[in-house]
């Protein structure tokens, strides 16, 4: 059940491994086109397994193997697409900020681009700026872009990355826990980021805070032990969940 | 059947106690009529109060579980349905203490109320039982109480009829029918009461009408 007509990623049969251990097991699901889609469960469930399978970050990991396919707009990013095409098509924010430390501000925005790129130095400032803006920042630390990207705060940080990730031009963001190590008042900056994002891209966050996966998401998937148990609409989800075990999760009664 | 949360069996208990004082006002409600007799209004606008206060302090325990705990699936759907029984439940009184306010301003010496005394001790057990189903969590009780408020339509119904074509006098029509019609209002907080135990149970809301 989606809320969009459009599937922006298929995902058909996807398994994976970390040596003999089976990660995920046999997942099917549909992420729509420019919707937020949650993805919540107990820890160790699979959860960033299979976010990191999208993106085909998982197989970095020695011993770690995934099967099945991930269709984005019906190419799969195992067959028919370049390793460094997925990453740049589905970008990635992880749990803790991650700016390159010896990067200023506006380098760290453009420090993708520069490695595949041929933008000049004009272009280069030109997206900086627009990114930071999208991401809320530009007005914040528009005087500090020579910086160091280290020297920002946790919460502006954070949404540095999602600038550098937002100036690949990406269709899909995966976020792996982005606001658990941030403080309440960076967490609602940026929770209303990721709702603006999704005008315009398709953004799968993992979450262990059930109200935020409320707050922001449209759909939410519930992963337990490597399986998805559940997929629906976020209200469905919260409200009455079809599946015991998403109840007894999402109502704090589990283990 | 999951636990409880603590919150959740505190809220109940002052439903519990709100219902307790629905029973009071209800027999005393009932005896008035079947005995035609006023002076009751003072102490149902008192129980009523208490009732009111007590509705009020079950939002105010719903609104404070559902900051601190932010509850979800069954957790939230309690809370919800908490408040509006609670309100269900502080109607019904408001309706009981308008019988004795008919009964203070008609004079009913004369008139005939076996058929409105019958159909508020329908009423009210109508109301006894959707609560049972709700503390019980019991759709299925739930369900066969809305499908049991066809009886009391019919009964409001033909108290209606009867005292439209009967020859009685005034006060005692204009008795008879608005106390009647009072009962198949509270009848109808009853079927409130159970639909909301269905999305209780099931969460999916159901219209009984």
């Amino acid at each position: 059940m989606t809320l969009s007509n459009s599937t922006k990623l298929d995902i058909q049969n996807l398994n994976a491994w970390f040596c003999e251990k089976h990660a995920l097991k046999n997942v099917n699901v549909k992420i729509p086109d420019k919707e937020v889609v949650a993805v919540i469960g107990p820890s160790g469930c699979g959860k960033s397994t299979f976010v990191r399978c999208i993106n085909r970050m998982h197989e970095l990991i020695p011993g770690a193997k995934a099967s099945g396919k991930a269709l984005l707009d019906g190419v799969d990013v195992y067959g028919g697409m370049d390793v460094m095409d997925v990453r740049r098509k589905i970008g990635m924010v992880f749990q803790k900020p991650n700016p390159f430390p010896n990067m200023s501000v506006a380098d760290n925005v453009v420090a993708g681009l520069k490695l595949v790129g041929t933008h000049s130095k004009k272009e280069l400032a030109e997206i900086a700026e627009e990114r930071l803006k999208s991401v809320g920042l530009w007005e914040e630390i528009k005087d500090e872009l020579k910086k160091s990207g280290a020297s920002l705060s946790g919460g502006q940080q954070q949404r540095l990355c999602i600038a550098r990730a937002l100036a690949m031009n990406p269709e899909v963001i995966l976020m792996d826990e982005p606001t658990s190590a941030l403080d309440p008042a960076s967490t609602a900056k940026l929770e209303e980021l990721v709702k603006k994002l999704k005008n315009e891209i398709s953004v799968v966050i993992i979450t262990h805070n059930v109200s935020q996966a409320a707050r922001i998401s449209d759909m939410t998937a519930f992963f337990y032990l490597g399986e998805l148990v559940e997929f629906d609409e976020t209200r469905n989800i919260f409200e009455h969940p079809k599946n015991p075990l998403t109840e007894r999760y999402i109502t704090g009664r589990f283990g | 059947m999951l636990k409880e949360p603590e919150y959740l069996t505190k809220i109940n208990a002052e439903i519990m106690e709100m219902q307790e004082i629905v029973e009071s006002i209800g027999e005393q409600v009932q005896d008035a009529l079947k005995n035609r007799s006023s002076g009751l209004k003072p102490v149902a606008t008192e129980l009523c109060r208490e009732a009111q206060i007590r509705e009020e302090l079950i939002v105010e325990m719903c609104v404070g579980s559902l900051i601190r705990h932010q509850p979800f699936a069954s957790d939230l759907r309690a809370l919800t349905v908490a408040m509006k029984v609670s309100y269900d439940l502080s109607r019904v009184c408001r309706y009981l203490r308008n019988i004795t306010e008919v009964l203070e301003e008609v004079n009913v010496k004369n008139c005939e109320v076996k058929e409105v005394c019958e159909l508020l001790k329908n009423a009210r057990e109508m109301v006894r039982q959707s609560l049972k189903a709700y503390f019980e969590k019991d759709q299925k009780a739930a369900t066969n109480l809305i499908k049991s408020d066809e009886s009391i339509d019919e009964g409001y119904r033909m108290i209606l009829r009867k005292y439209a074509v009967q020859k009685a006098s005034g006060n005692c029509i204009l008795f008879n029918g608005i106390t009647a019609r009072i009962v198949e209002r509270m009848a109808d907080h009853a079927c409130y009461i159970s639909q909301e135990t269905i999305y209780l149970v099931t969460g999916r809301r159901t219209d009984y009408r």
